[in-house]
C-alpha cells in the first residue's frame, strides 16, 4: 500500500510539471506576447523590446521555465495585468468563494444523490425508482446554463423572491448562494444518485442480502447494514471526481450569476489574456484534478479489499 | 433672436451686445454660419454643432437658434429634482489607473467623476464646452486656442490652469506613456528618425495661466470632439510627474466625487466630497457593481433590485425587461456599427470585382430586421452615419444577386467561390446571427459564406490582421473623425489597409472645409469613393439602450455610453 501511494504521488508530480510546462509554454512561449499583454495594446515595438530585455524573457524558455516554477514553490505567483495587484492577493480569496460554494453544493448534493439513490436502488423498476430515475436523467440532461436562466425566469422575473446574481459586493449573503447551489445541485445530483442507484441494485440481488431476507431480518436492518456499505464503494469514486468539477468546472454557474469564484476568475483571465492569473489557476485546477483522482483511487483501493495492487 | 433680423454679414449684427461678450462673433465664418440657418440651407442642430465649433458659447448658440436647452451643464428636468442617494449601476469594474490609457469606456464613466474634460457632446451629439468655457479656431482649422473656465480647483486645493492642459496633452503625446490619443490627435503627432510618433515641437502653447493654444499640422475640425474620447481626461499636472499616474492611489481631480473603493472585478464606489464648479450634484454616491460578462447577470441584477440601472441592454433582454413593471427602457440613436471589412491587401480580397460582388448580395434593411430587431438604422457600406453633421444623402443600396453573380465571373469565379469571415461577437450574439443572414443573402450568387467563429478577445488579436472580419465600431461625433481613422492610408487603425491617395485627397478637402453644405459635398465624394471600392459592406447603426429603474430621473443615455450623471436624481432620495 506504501509502495501504492509513492507511486501514485510521483506519479502525480510528474503529470503536475508536464501540464505546467505546457501552460507556461502556450502563455509565455513568446516573450513579446507577454510584453504585449503587460503593457497594452497601443505599446510600441521599442517599448515591448525594451521590456523582453528588462525582465529577463530573452533568455532561454526552460530557464524561465524553471525560475517560474521556483518562484511559485516560493509563494510568487507574479502579478495580474488586470486587477494591477499580486496574483496571490485575489487567487486565494477567489479560491475560498468557490470553496464555499462547492462545500455548500457538495453536502447537499451527495445526502440527496446518496439518498435518492439508495430508495431507487432498493426496489428496481418500481415506481419509486423510476420516478427518481427519470427526474435525475433530465436535471443532469439540462446543463448548468440553462437550468440558471430558467430558475432566474422563474424566482426573479415571475416569483420575485431571490436576487439574480450573487456577486456579494456588500458582503457574504447566504440567500445570494441559493439560486448557484440550486443549479450546481440539480446539475450533479443525478450522476451520483444513478450511480449509486446501479450500485445498491446490483447489492440487493447478492446471496447474502437474499439470505438476510430470508433469515427474516427487518428490512431497515437489511438496507442499512448489510447493503448500503457494499453499495457505497463504487459512488465514492464518482464522488471524489465531482470535488474536482465542482472546483475548476463550475465556470459556467459563477459566470451566470456573477459569482466572484475562481471559475469566473479562470475565464476572465483567459478573456483578457491575463496570463500570470491564467498561469496560477490552470496549475492550481490541474493539482486539483490530479489530486482527487489520486485519493479517489487510493480510497477505493481501501475501500475495496477485493483490489490488491503490487 | 428673431430670424428676421439676419440681414447682412456683419457679425455684429447677429448678436447681442451681451452675446457678443460671450464670444459669438469668434470666427468669421458665423455670418455665413447665420445666413445659412436663416435661409434654410442647414438644420438648427448643425447650426448649434458648427457654432459651438467656432467658439460661440453655447448658451449663446442655442439662444441664436431659438432653442431652449443654451445651459452648458444642464436642460430642463421633468420634476423637482431631490438631493441625495446611492445610484447602483451593473457595469463592470476595472482597474483606475492612467486616464491616457485607458482603453475600455467603463474605466472612464468611472473616473468621469473626479476627473473631467475639456469638452463634452451631449446626448445630442453636440459637442459644447467644460472645463474649457469656450474655443476659436483659425479660419485655416490649424490653430486652436481653448480659453479655460476660471474658478475651478482640484481636489487638493490647486487652481485649475492651463499648465495642467499642457501636462495632460503633452503625455498623451509621449509615446512612453501608450496612450492611443497618440493617433487620435494624429495632427500634432510626427515620426522621429527612429520612425516613433510622437508629439511636435510647439504643438502645445501656453499663453497664459487659462488659455492654451494648440498648432496644429494639418486643419482638424474636430479638435472640441476629441477632448471628449474617454482617454483624454484632463489630469493635474503633478500626475505622472510627482506622484505615481494611478488615479486611485492618487486620486486629484476637478470632479466633486472621490473614490472610496476600486475592487477591480468586484465594485467601485464613488462618495460626493465637495462642491462642483457647475453647481449641486443630486446624487450622494455611484456604486459600479461587476457583474461579469455574461449580460444575463446584469439583467437579473436589475430584475431583482440589486442594481438601479445596467450599463446596457442586450438586444435579446429587450422583451423580458420591458415586461418588468418598475423598469424603464431608454435609448438613442448612434453611429454606433459594425463593418464587415476586406483587408485589400489579403488574397482574394484584392480583387475589386469580388468585393463588389459580396456587397451587392446585401439586404441590409433584412440584416437589420432579422439580427437587431430593426433597432437601428440601415446603412450604406460608407461609415458616414444619417446623425453626422456631414453625411451626404448617396442613392438607396439595393440587392441584386444578378449583378453579383455578372461581377463574380469577372472576378475570375464564375464558379462561385468560398470565402471565411471572421467573428468574435465583440458586441453580442447578434453579431454571429448578421453573419449568418448575410451567408443565406449571398449563397443565390454563388458565394459560400464561412463563419469563423472565435472568443471577443481572440478577435481583437486578429482585427487588423483577418483578411475578412467583423468588426464593431463604436460612435463618433463626426464622420471625419471615424474615416481619418479607419480608412486613411498608414492610419494605425486602418484594418482594412485601404491606401486610396483619391479618398485621402478629398477627405482633407471635407475635413479643411467649414461650410456644412459644402461639406456635405465633398463628404459625398468620399463615400462614394468607398461605396464604389467596397472594402467594408456595413449591413446598419445601431441603436444603444439603457434599462434604468423608475425611480432614477433625469437620465439620457449617451451615443457612447458614456456616463453623464450631473442631472441624475433618484426619487426614492
Amino acid at each position: 500500500m506504501v509502495q501504492l501511494i509513492i507511486r501514485r504521488i510521483g506519479m502525480m508530480i510528474l503529470i503536475l510539471l508536464v501540464v505546467a510546462l505546457l501552460l507556461f509554454l502556450i502563455n509565455e512561449g513568446d516573450p513579446t506576447l507577454v510584453a504585449r499583454s503587460v503593457l497594452g495594446p497601443y505599446a510600441q515595438p521599442e517599448q515591448l523590446n525594451a521590456w523582453v530585455i528588462e525582465n529577463g524573457y530573452d533568455r532561454s524558455v526552460i530557464v524561465r521555465y524553471f525560475e517560474w516554477i521556483g518562484r511559485i514553490f516560493a509563494g510568487d505567483l507574479g502579478y495580474s495585468v488586470i486587477y494591477k495587484r499580486p496574483v496571490n492577493e485575489i487567487f486565494w480569496d477567489r479560491l475560498g468563494n468557490t470553496g464555499i460554494l462547492a462545500g455548500v453544493t457538495f453536502v447537499i448534493m451527495v445526502v440527496i444523490a446518496l439518498t435518492l439513490g439508495v430508495l431507487a436502488g432498493m426496489k428496481e423498476g418500481s415506481l419509486q425508482d423510476r420516478s427518481i430515475s427519470v427526474f435525475s436523467i433530465i436535471t443532469t440532461s439540462i446543463p448548468e446554463y440553462a437550468s440558471a436562466v430558467f430558475l432566474v425566469g422563474i424566482f426573479v422575473f415571475w416569483l420575485g423572491i431571490l436576487p439574480g446574481t450573487s456577486s456579494m459586493t456588500s458582503g457574504f449573503d447566504p440567500v445570494q448562494m441559493i439560486l448557484p447551489v440550486l443549479v450546481l445541485v440539480l446539475y450533479g445530483f443525478g450522476y451520483i444518485a444513478r450511480m449509486t442507484r446501479a450500485s445498491m441494485a446490483e447489492v440487493m440481488t447478492t446471496p447474502y442480502i437474499r439470505t438476510a431476507v430470508l433469515k427474516g431480518l427487518p428490512y431497515r436492518r437489511i438496507i442499512l447494514k448489510h447493503a448500503l456499505r457494499n453499495a457505497l464503494i463504487a459512488p465514492f469514486t464518482v464522488i471524489m471526481l465531482q470535488i474536482n468539477w465542482l472546483l475548476s468546472g463550475v465556470v459556467v454557474t459563477e459566470f451566470a450569476f456573477g459569482y466572484k469564484g475562481f471559475g469566473a476568475l479562470l475565464l476572465e483571465a483567459a478573456l483578457r489574456r491575463d496570463i500570470f492569473v491564467i498561469e496560477a489557476c490552470g496549475t492550481a485546477a490541474v493539482f486539483v484534478a490530479v489530486f482527487t483522482q489520486t485519493v479517489g483511487d487510493l480510497g477505493y483501493t481501501y475501500l475495496n479489499p477485493r483490489i490488491r495492487f503490487k | 433672436m428673431s430670424d428676421k433680423k439676419v440681414l447682412s454679414r456683419d457679425p455684429r449684427r447677429y448678436t447681442l451686445p451681451s452675446e457678443r461678450a460671450l464670444g459669438a462673433e469668434t470666427h468669421s465664418y458665423m455670418p455665413e454660419l447665420c445666413d445659412q440657418l436663416q435661409t434654410g440651407k442647414i438644420s438648427r442642430r448643425d447650426f448649434l454643432r458648427q457654432a459651438t465649433l467656432l467658439g460661440v458659447a453655447a448658451g449663446t448658440a442655442y439662444a441664436m437658434a431659438g432653442m431652449p436647452g443654451g445651459d452648458v451643464i444642464r436642460s430642463a428636468s421633468a420634476g423637482e429634482p431631490k438631493m441625495g442617494g446611492v445610484l447602483k449601476v451593473s457595469q463592470r469594474v476595472q482597474a483606475m489607473d492612467d486616464p491616457a490609457i485607458f482603453d475600455w469606456v467603463e474605466r472612464s464613466n468611472v473616473a468621469r467623476f473626479m476627473v473631467e474634460h475639456l469638452s463634452r457632446t451631449r446626448s445630442d451629439n453636440i459637442t459644447v464646452p467644460y472645463l474649457a468655457e469656450k474655443w476659436e479656431a483659425s479660419d485655416d482649422l490649424s490653430t486652436w486656442v481653448f480659453h479655460l473656465r476660471q474658478g475651478v480647483t482640484w481636489s487638493n486645493g490647486d487652481a485649475f490652469t492651463a499648465a495642467d492642459v499642457a501636462h495632460t496633452v503633452s503625455r498623451w503625446l509621449d509615446p512612453a506613456v501608450g496612450s492611443s490619443n497618440l493617433g487620435l490627435f494624429g495632427a500634432m503627432v510626427e515620426a522621429d528618425a527612429d520612425g516613433v510618433k510622437r508629439g511636435i515641437p510647439n504643438a502645445i502653447e501656453v499663453i497664459d495661466d487659462h488659455t492654451i493654444q494648440f498648432n496644429l499640422k494639418q486643419p482638424d475640425l474636430a479638435m472640441p470632439e476629441k477632448f471628449y474620447n474617454y482617454p483624454t481626461a484632463i489630469v493635474h499636472r503633478g500626475f505622472g510627474v510627482d506622484y505615481e499616474a494611478d488615479l486611485a492611489s492618487n486620486p486629484i481631480g476637478t470632479g466633486p466625487f472621490e473614490l472610496v473603493r476600486n475592487d477591480v472585478g468586484e465594485a467601485a464606489i464613488l462618495k460626493k466630497a465637495r462642491d462642483w464648479w457647475a453647481g449641486p450634484f443630486y446624487l450622494d454616491e455611484i456604486h459600479y457593481y461587476d457583474h461579469g460578462e455574461d449580460t444575463n447577470a446584469w439583467v437579473a441584477a436589475l430584475a431583482s433590485q440589486q442594481v438601479d440601472m445596467i450599463y446596457r441592454l442586450p438586444s435579446d433582454a429587450h422583451e423580458a425587461v420591458a415586461a418588468l413593471p418598475f423598469v424603464d427602457i431608454h435609448s438613442v440613436t448612434t453611429a454606433q456599427t459594425a463593418v464587415m471589412r476586406f483587408r485589400v491587401t489579403e488574397a482574394p480580397f484584392d480583387n475589386l470585382k469580388l468585393r463588389q460582388a459580396v456587397a451587392a448580395c446585401m439586404d441590409h434593411a433584412e440584416l437589420l430586421e432579422k439580427s437587431f430587431q430593426g433597432r437601428g438604422q440601415v446603412a450604406e457600406n460608407h461609415h458616414v452615419c444619417p446623425i453626422h453633421p456631414e453625411y451626404a444623402e448617396l442613392p438607396p443600396l439595393k440587392r441584386d444577386v444578378e449583378k453579383a453573380k455578372a461581377l463574380l465571373a469577372e472576378a475570375g469565379y464564375p464558379d462561385g467561390i468560398t470565402i471565411e469571415i471572421a467573428n468574435g461577437d465583440t458586441e453580442g450574439p447578434w453579431m454571429t446571427d448578421a453573419c449568418a443572414i448575410f451567408k443565406n443573402q449571398a449563397a443565390p450568387a454563388g458565394i459560400n459564406i464561412e463563419i469563423n467563429k472565435m472568443p471577443a478577445n481572440q478577435y481583437w488579436e486578429v482585427w487588423d490582421k483577418a483578411p475578412w472580419g467583423y468588426t464593431a465600431w463604436t460612435h463618433r461625433p463626426l464622420g471625419t473623425m471615424v474615416l481619418g481613422l479607419a480608412y486613411r492610408a498608414g492610419v494605425p487603425w486602418n484594418e482594412c489597409a485601404y491606401d486610396n491617395p483619391a479618398f485621402d485627397a478629398a477627405l482633407d478637402d471635407a475635413d479643411g472645409t467649414f461650410d456644412v453644405n459644402e461639406r456635405k459635398k465633398k463628404m459625398a465624394v468620399c463615400q462614394k469613393i468607398l461605396q464604389d471600392d467596397a472594402i467594408i459592406p456595413q449591413p446598419f447603426w445601431r441603436s444603444v439602450y439603457k434599462a434604468a429603474n423608475k425611480k432614477v430621473k433625469g437620465l439620457k443615455v449617451h451615443p457612447t455610453l458614456y456616463h453623464q450623471f450631473h442631472e441624475v436624481w433618484l426619487d426614492d432620495a
